[in-house]
């Protein structure tokens, strides 16, 4: 997901799917100057890390943003972050018991 | 274009290692579906054109009453969306969720879960994108590790 996000075309097309979600891939390259392939290889990424979800509605493949696996992340690292100042709380806890 | 537009449909996918009928089992079983979302207790035979009942965990309130579209078990359910819980988002037109559960390799499922038809409803729109990903989040715990996620940050 990192290298996916690392690209600014493929950030770009992020921001692109944020303001209008739903998009086809013609109405994407029209906004973006880039050729048709190039924005299919960058949709292909970022559908490979899971940021962008493809659907058939009707005729039109429409792709959507998918906020699960920045959901996911944010809760990897806000876990991780709360378990460390609940440990330094309560080492402080510790400290300040035992000079007492 | 605006925001609201851009909302009427929302597209959430996520990976669950487990089988189709767990997964579909955690939807529609009324203890575990609880433990994913925000307590909720549902009452539903999850027959086609009957109702499915949402009550708040003290059964006091009541905060959905969708009606089932598809049934086709453990693949795919799809029901109306219309949140009770808030004067001015019950006032607006009915939505449509639907879950889809495609198992992959490895002993994992891919699950869909599409909020659409929200053109009439932008005020359910904005209030249910915060929420999906976390009551998704949870049902994933729920499971690969039978444990809720615990109370929203």
């Amino acid at each position: 997901m990192f290298k996916a996000l690392a690209d600014p075309s493929r950030r770009l097309l992020l921001d692109r799917l944020f303001e209008r979600d739903g998009q086809a891939l013609i109405e994407l390259e029209e906004e973006l100057e880039m050729t048709r392939f190039g924005v299919m290889k960058h949709l292909h990424v970022l559908e490979d890390a899971g940021l962008v979800v493809s659907l058939k509605r009707g005729r039109k493949k429409l792709h959507y943003l998918n906020p699960v696996p920045i959901r996911q992340l944010y809760e990897r690292w806000m876990d991780k972050y709360r378990e460390r100042e609940v440990s330094a709380l309560l080492d402080m806890k510790k400290g300040v018991e035992a000079s007492a | 274009m605006t925001v609201e537009t851009a909302l009427a449909t929302q597209v959430y996918q996520l990976y669950i290692k487990g089988t189709p009928e767990r997964i579909w089992e955690a939807i529609t079983t009324p203890e575990l579906h609880a433990k994913f979302f925000f307590g909720a207790q549902i009452e539903s035979t999850f027959e086609v054109g009957t109702h499915m009942l949402s009550w708040s965990p003290d059964h006091e309130q009541i905060w959905a009453d969708n009606v089932i579209e598809e049934c086709e078990p453990p693949r795919k359910l799809v029901h109306s969306w219309r949140s009770l819980y808030d004067e001015e988002l019950a006032a607006e037109a009915d939505s449509r969720v639907s879950w889809e559960i495609e198992p992959q390799d490895g002993g994992y499922c891919k699950l869909t879960v599409i909020h659409d038809r929200l053109e009439g409803a932008p005020k359910t729109a904005k209030n249910v994108s915060g929420g999906w990903t976390f009551i998704l989040s949870g049902l994933k715990t729920v499971v690969e590790t039978g444990e809720s996620l615990g109370p929203r940050p």
